[in-house]
């Protein structure tokens, strides 16, 4: 049965959208160049509001965090532009007019493009699926692979309880929580998380424990998710866009020969 | 997956041999010296106050207490013949099924399918029987097939406690123990639910600690109550513990069937049952007014009618007129959700009682808030005082790094150094917190973090309006006892109370009027004698009738004979 409007990047196997995540990673780590980071943004972009059916408030809202670290690169770059000579040197070949805000907004869309594909990922991959992807197709050992699924699950989590400790703490303010907590609450939330953070592991390492998750035990995988047909489609897509891309780029900097 | 060895018919399934356990930087043990055993196809119900090591004992069955959870443990602890040490945890899982107290620790975060058959993929069983056994759990305490792909962790507590126990109950394990598997359900869940942990299975034993009794007794074949040291007080037949050692049950705070109460009133008028009773019905059976001689029925009816009026409404908790807080065409929603609840329409009155009842993840902790006015409405308007809230989880709530802190944070300023101590002793002896002071809130038992949570939301007079979120769920008799008087006293200062409750004796009890939250809303408002003798609207919204229902009806059949 073919999957509902909204389901189909979720409906691909997690280690399909990892290959092309980290193909995607790779080039925008290494090809520096404006043009080609806006594209990245913009297609991963679109892919999520039509595909995932992702608010792009949602988007925005995931990338202040990668904006602010994409700003701090571009505040050195332009603050020390002597240590980043090569960087310059490369940007300076782009259609930016000046060299040192060119290498200063690639930094920072780079920056941005990374977090766009990484948001990808996690938006569209149930981790579950994803644990249990990896313990079939990669043989990667259950009691890693829970791991790993627990760590995952960790930031949704923590966002949880921070909304309960808020809720709490608001009371105790007599006054209601504010949707975005200021840098005093957040702050304050710190150690109480890490808290309970430390807690919540504890209990999941139990829980598993005492429902029979042992090390080198056999054990049946259910509903770990095959590879089919949508996935080499996506893939083929994928790595079909990613080299336009970078033709793109290459055409535009001249590089084929007329 | 290793199997437990064949044992001799009458030997003990699981044995603690002269057990004591201490915690790290512990001054007193947490269990100990307990010398008991659980036999094959053996129901036994475990009792003791809040604090009394019941937990600690379960945990130590499969080894989780020292090899997980570090502690000092003195004596032998046996599974089927074999030191429970023998083997890690892990290796029990195909014979010990165990559901802990919170049903956070039971799960792992997992979608609803993945939770529950997560033990039988550790145990290697073939997918398809695998997918059976999660649909059959599924459908044995009634998991919609919707909630499969829903994450545990987005569901509301009550509903994480039904999948978790989907998840211990799907292992068909020869021993099943549960730690107070029914806190946070709906009554029509924790009847079904008593109804599986019960089903008479000749190879199956089960080790429960749960203070809900009404409804398990009958199913249960030895009773073993700890007292405060966590050594064992007494063991016993149900009917001969509940009816030879009530009193002293009492005294140590432990909670007795509704049955027992009724009993000791009918021993006391001399029309007691020749059999001691498990339930109401029982209690009453030899009272059946068309056989039962009219000079027994006279004397058993003013004890009765005695038991019936300490089980019913509240008249202290009467609306007052002036209201504190109201909600008019309210949309109500958790924080940063969806709406839940639409078109709401309730006030709450200076000095009233009122419940909010209903069936699990129905919406009644987000009415809850929205009444307080924690939350903001989607849609229409609240009016009146702030509410201050005990909270379903009492750790939200704690963040000071000690009990004392805790009850400190929560005075006003403006008092000074002498009254504040003086408060705080007092309400540690009140809420039974003495000996606690200095301890970690997070290191205390849950009945205990229950305790200190509502301390520290009664021990100033800062709230006029209080929500208390299934504020019994984990609590010993003594500790619910104490609850009860306070809320009746704040009742009477004028306050007003809303109680979130599962339990429909304390709704009864305590609250003059109750609303009914299900389907996205209100479905009923009024006096709580009325809702819960409504047997259309209580299978509707997932309820059931308060114990005293046979009572009542004993004293029907009476007036009209």
């Amino acid at each position: 049965m073919a999957p509902a409007g909204g389901d189909v990047l979720k409906s691909l196997n997690p280690l399909t959208k990892l290959a092309v995540c980290i193909l995607w990673l790779a080039a925008a780590v290494l090809i520096f160049d404006p043009w080609f980071q806006c594209a990245v943004i913009v297609i991963t972009g679109i892919v999520l509001i039509v595909l995932n059916r992702t608010s792009p408030l949602v988007i925005l809202g995931l990338m202040v965090p990668f904006s602010l670290f994409g700003f701090g690169f571009l505040t050195t770059a332009l603050l020390f532009r002597k240590e980043s000579d090569f960087a310059l040197r490369v940007a300076g070949e782009t259609p930016f007019a000046s060299a040192a805000f060119s290498a200063s907004i690639t930094l920072f869309l780079r920056a941005v493009s990374c977090g766009m594909i990484s948001a990808f990922f996690a938006l569209t991959t149930d981790p579950g699926a994803f644990v249990r992807a990896l313990m079939v197709h990669c043989r990667l050992p259950p009691q890693i692979g829970y791991s790993l699924f627990t760590a995952m699950q960790l930031v949704p989590d923590l966002a949880a309880e921070a909304q309960q400790m808020r809720l709490a703490r608001a009371m105790k303010l007599g006054r209601v929580p504010r949707r975005i907590p200021g840098p005093v609450e957040a702050f304050s939330l710190c150690v109480p998380l890490l808290a309970f953070a430390i807690r919540r592991a504890g209990r999941t390492a139990i829980a598993m424990e005492a429902r029979g998750l042992a090390a080198n035990a056999p054990r049946t995988v259910m509903n770990a998710p095959a590879f089919q047909e949508r996935d080499f489609a996506f893939l083929s897509i994928a790595a079909a866009s990613l080299t336009a891309c970078i033709v793109a780029v290459m055409a535009d900097r001249g590089l084929f020969p007329s | 997956m290793r199997s437990a060895r064949p044992l001799p018919e009458s030997a003990p399934v699981a044995e603690w041999q002269g057990v004591r356990v201490r915690y790290p930087f512990a001054k007193r043990q947490a269990v100990g010296p307990v010398d008991m055993d659980v036999k094959r196809g053996e129901r036994v119900l475990l009792l003791g106050a809040s604090g009394s090591g019941k937990s600690t004992l379960l945990l130590t069955l499969t080894g989780l207490v020292p090899r997980s959870i570090p502690a000092e443990v003195d004596g032998r602890v046996s599974l089927f013949g074999d030191d429970a040490l023998s083997r890690k945890p892990s290796e029990w899982a195909s014979c010990v099924a165990q559901y802990f107290q919170d049903a956070d620790q039971t799960l792992c975060g997992m979608r609803v399918e993945d939770e529950i058959a997560f033990a039988l993929e550790n145990f290697a069983l073939p997918p398809d029987k695998i997918d059976r056994a999660v649909t059959d759990a599924m459908r044995q305490l009634g998991l919609p097939e919707s909630w499969r792909k829903r994450r545990s962790t987005a569901l509301s507590g009550g509903e994480r406690q039904l999948v978790a126990l989907a998840a211990t109950l799907v292992q068909d394990a020869a021993i099943f123990v549960a730690d107070e598997p029914t806190a946070h359900l709906a009554p029509e869940a924790a009847e079904r639910l008593h109804g599986l942990l019960t089903a008479h299975e000749p190879d199956r034993s089960v080790l429960i600690v749960d203070h809900r009794l009404d409804g398990l007794m009958e199913a249960i074949d030895r009773v073993v109550v700890l007292g405060n040291d966590g050594s064992i007080l007494t063991q016993g037949h149900p009917r001969t513990i509940f009816r030879e050692q009530r009193e002293m049950l009492i005294s140590f705070g432990i909670w007795c069937p509704a049955a027992s109460e009724l009993d000791a009133a009918l021993v006391k008028a001399g029309v007691a049952s020749p059999i001691p009773p498990l339930s109401l019905p029982e209690a009453l059976e030899h009272l059946d007014p068309a056989v039962a001689s009219r000079s027994s029925i006279d004397r058993a009816r003013p004890a009765v009618e005695a038991f019936v009026a300490a089980h019913s409404a509240n008249r202290g908790g009467e609306r007052h007129s002036r209201v504190v807080a109201r909600l008019e065409q309210a949309d109500c929603a958790p924080f940063l959700a969806p709406t839940v609840l639409r078109s709401v329409d309730v006030a709450i009155h200076e000095g009233e009682i009122l419940g909010i009842i209903g069936p699990n993840g129905a919406g009644k902790s987000t009415l809850g808030a929205c009444l307080s006015g924690l939350l903001e409405l989607k849609a229409g308007r609240r009016t009146g005082a702030p509410g201050g809230i005990a909270f379903q989880r009492p750790e939200n709530q704690f963040v000071s790094g000690s009990v004392r802190d805790e009850l400190l944070g929560a005075l006003p300023k403006a008092m000074t150094g002498d009254e504040k101590t003086k408060r705080i002793s007092g309400f540690l002896e009140t809420w039974g917190l003495e000996g606690l002071e200095s301890r970690h809130p997070f290191e205390l038992s849950q009945g205990q973090k229950r305790r200190l949570a509502l301390a520290t939301l009664t021990i100033s007079d800062r709230w006029p309006l209080l929500i208390l979120d299934e504020p019994i769920a984990g609590l010993d008799a003594r500790a619910a006892s104490v609850l009860e008087a306070q809320v009746l006293e704040f009742s009477r200062k004028g306050r007003a109370i809303a109680v979130i409750t599962h339990d429909m004796d304390l709704a009864l009890r305590l609250c003059f009027r109750s609303v009914v939250v299900g389907e996205g809303c209100i479905i009923a408002d009024g006096p709580t004698e009325q809702i819960l003798s409504d047997p259309e609207l209580l299978k509707r919204a997932g309820l059931a009738e308060p114990s005293c229902a046979k009572a009542r009806e004993w004293l029907l059949r009476v007036a009209m004979c």
